[in-house]
């Protein structure tokens, strides 16, 4: 294995075995680091490009109308973002519609459980707690919040413990 | 008046003709041979089969017949990619001017669609034969392996394809898979946003499966099948009784010798068909073998004209992201995962699939059992047998429960009782 990398300007001159097999042995680390390297590092870049680094999607906190769009008592659902704007008296919530199984959205009807998931039937308490079904965790809770120019202000990307309300005295 | 063959017989004469076919229509045994071996196409098969292997029942032909129907996948796929936009804008819509404004173009898609569901079946009943029959044993563990990979890619082909007509069943489908993915542990999160391409099922998801679909996945299959079926020819040909024990005929010079070749042939393993075998079980593969292809490619495709000639490939409405179909069903091959979802999607959507995969991968290393090759569930493998049936079984069982005993909000109904209607 000592062919192929004796550099032409210094013929290299007959060299007891050992320290042949020395120098075999660092280029061949060395070769075979930087052909791995370039391999992983292409493979890390083409990986890396799919990860979007801007994405253009609606945006996670957006406005949802005035208080007073919302009648008392009733869970309003809005479908572009698949959430309920659950009003009681003078408290607001943002529940999501969308199952924290397997990301179906629920159904709202009359009845025991009034919301349904019709993908594997999780079936869920007004306040979004399961009742049965293979759901792991109860329908989120998104903060809620009121702007300046007293719009409703709904935040995706912060969920909240059930117990947190909006409360606006009309 | 000249027949067909004394009109090829002049043709192959020609100088031309020469140099196409290399050798004219052959009219012996080495010719016939030559034959195989000088063609593109035909070289890919050994030059002489055993007699087992032509025998319909050892096989049923599912390999042959899941080979055409990816090659009529491939075919009608590239069709239908004239007419095809992959945008939520405009993929829908495409669907229906296949069906109302292009020529034939119904009959693609249909045909796509059944040799799609056919394809699936047959990949998996073929998984079912090689069981069956004892075909996975060494030296054929490795192309076993491979198989199991071919059966993963088909599924996920499938997966991949219906998300493309952006109706109902794409977008609910493409929901649950994606979130079940996200059930994987550590790495579930980022799996499930680099599929998407965001956080939403929308523009860019659909961008990434078709990519999926119509390149990065029929490539490997390709690549996938070619392993497949050459590992078949260097495995001493399809598994039979009696086959020769095994393998790698030793050598002082690494060089393999063995004790009758016939020049045309390379023989790599001791087990090619033609060594230390008595030459009466084996018949020229042209025309025994390739008269049996053709035929077997005609029938397949008689089956998928017959389908898509009568039957039209579902298209559910426009994909609506407020209200999913109730219920949302998955394909009938995916409707035994559904129903062990709806149980636990970690535990039916990650975990026991996962430990099925592996089980199916080290199933050839595990199987000690060495007899019974060749021959339909072997009295030698009844514990053997008996696990993979029960398997089987419980996919069929969970399967036919998803379909039929499923009904809105995936509750419970009898097929027979009148069906309900839930309005949206
Ligand atoms: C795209 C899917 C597949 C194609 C096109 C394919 C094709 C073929 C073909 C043409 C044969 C020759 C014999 C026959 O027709 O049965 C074969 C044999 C074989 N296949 Fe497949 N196959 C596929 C998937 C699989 C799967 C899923 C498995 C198992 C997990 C598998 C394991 C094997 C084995 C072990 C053999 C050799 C069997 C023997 O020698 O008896 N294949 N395959
Ligand atoms: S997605 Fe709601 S129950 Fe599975």
């Amino acid at each position: 294995m000592n062919q192929g990398h004796s550099s032409p300007s210094a013929p290299r001159a007959p060299q007891p075995g050992k320290g042949d097999s020395r120098r075999d042995f660092i280029w061949l680390t060395l070769g075979w680091l930087a052909s791995l390297f370039a391999l992983g590092a292409s493979g890390f870049a083409t990986l890396r490009s799919l990860v979007p680094n801007v994405l253009y999607e609606p945006s996670r906190r957006f406005k949802a109308g005035r208080p007073g769009d919302y009648p008392d008592d009733t869970a309003t659902f809005i479908e572009e973002v698949r959430l309920f704007i659950v009003r009681k008296g003078s408290t607001y919530r943002a529940m999501s519609a969308i199952c924290p199984h397997l990301g179906c959205t629920v159904n709202a009807t009359v009845g025991k459980h009034p919301f349904l998931c019709p993908c594997h039937g999780s079936h869920f308490s007004p306040d979004g707690a399961v009742m049965s079904g293979p759901s792991p965790r109860g329908l989120t809770w998104h903060a809620l919040s009121l702007s300046k120019d007293g719009r409703l202000v709904v935040d995706l990307d912060r969920a909240v413990t059930h117990d947190k309300t909006l409360v606006i005295q009309a | 008046m000249k027949s067909p063959k004394q009109v090829w017989l002049w043709f192959a004469g020609t100088r031309v003709g020469r140099s196409i076919f290399r050798v004219g229509l052959p009219e012996s045994n080495l010719g016939r041979m030559q034959a195989m071996v000088s063609s593109f196409l035909l070289h890919l098969h050994p030059a002489k089969v055993h007699r087992h292997s032509l025998q319909f029942s050892s096989t049923l032909g599912l390999g042959l017949i899941s080979l055409y129907l990816f090659l009529l996948l491939c075919i009608t796929g590239v069709a239908l990619m004239f007419f095809y936009v992959p945008s939520p804008e405009h993929a829908y819509d495409n669907m229906k001017d296949l069906e109302f404004v292009v020529s034939a173009g119904m009959i693609a898609r249909n045909m796509h669609r059944w040799s799609a569901h056919l394809m699936v079946l047959c990949v998996f009943l073929h998984m079912c034969r090689v069981f069956y029959t004892g075909g996975y044993k060494p030296p054929r563990e490795f192309n076993w392996v491979v198989g199991v990979g071919l059966f993963v890619m088909t599924l996920v082909l499938s997966f991949t394809g219906y998300l493309l007509p952006w109706d109902q069943l794409a977008f609910w489908a493409i929901t649950v898979g994606t979130n079940i993915a996200g059930y994987a542990p550590v790495i579930g999160k980022k799996i499930q946003f680099l599929l998407l391409g965001g956080n939403i099922v929308g523009e860019s998801a659909l961008l990434r499966f078709y990519v999926l679909h119509v390149v990065v996945l029929p490539a490997a299959v390709v690549f996938m099948v070619a392993l497949h079926l050459w590992r078949v020819r260097k495995d001493g040909g399809l598994s039979r009784p009696g086959e020769p024990d095994v393998l790698v005929p030793q050598s002082e010079t690494g060089r393999l010798s063995t004790n009758k070749t016939y020049g045309l042939m390379e023989l790599a393993r001791g087990t090619s068909p033609a060594v230390g075998l008595d030459p009466a079980d084996e018949l020229p593969a042209w025309p025994h073998l390739v008269f049996r292809e053709v035929l077997l490619f005609l029938a397949t495709m008689a089956v998928v004209m017959f389908l898509s000639v009568f039957w039209n490939a579902p298209l559910e409405e426009f994909a609506n992201p407020a209200h999913p179909p109730n219920p949302a069903k998955a394909p009938w091959y995916f409707l035994g995962l559904q129903e062990l979802v709806a149980y636990s999607a970690f535990w039916g959507g990650v975990v026991v699939p996962a430990l099925l995969l592996v089980a199916l991968v080290a199933l050839p290393y595990l199987d000690r059992e060495r007899a019974g090759v060749g021959v339909w569930f072997a009295r030698e493998r009844r514990v053997a047998v008996t696990l993979f049936t029960l398997c089987v079984v419980a996919a069929v069982i969970l399967t036919v429960i998803g379909t039929y005993f499923r009904g809105p909000n995936w509750g419970w109904v009898w097929p027979w009782a009148a069906s309900v209607v839930v309005p949206h």
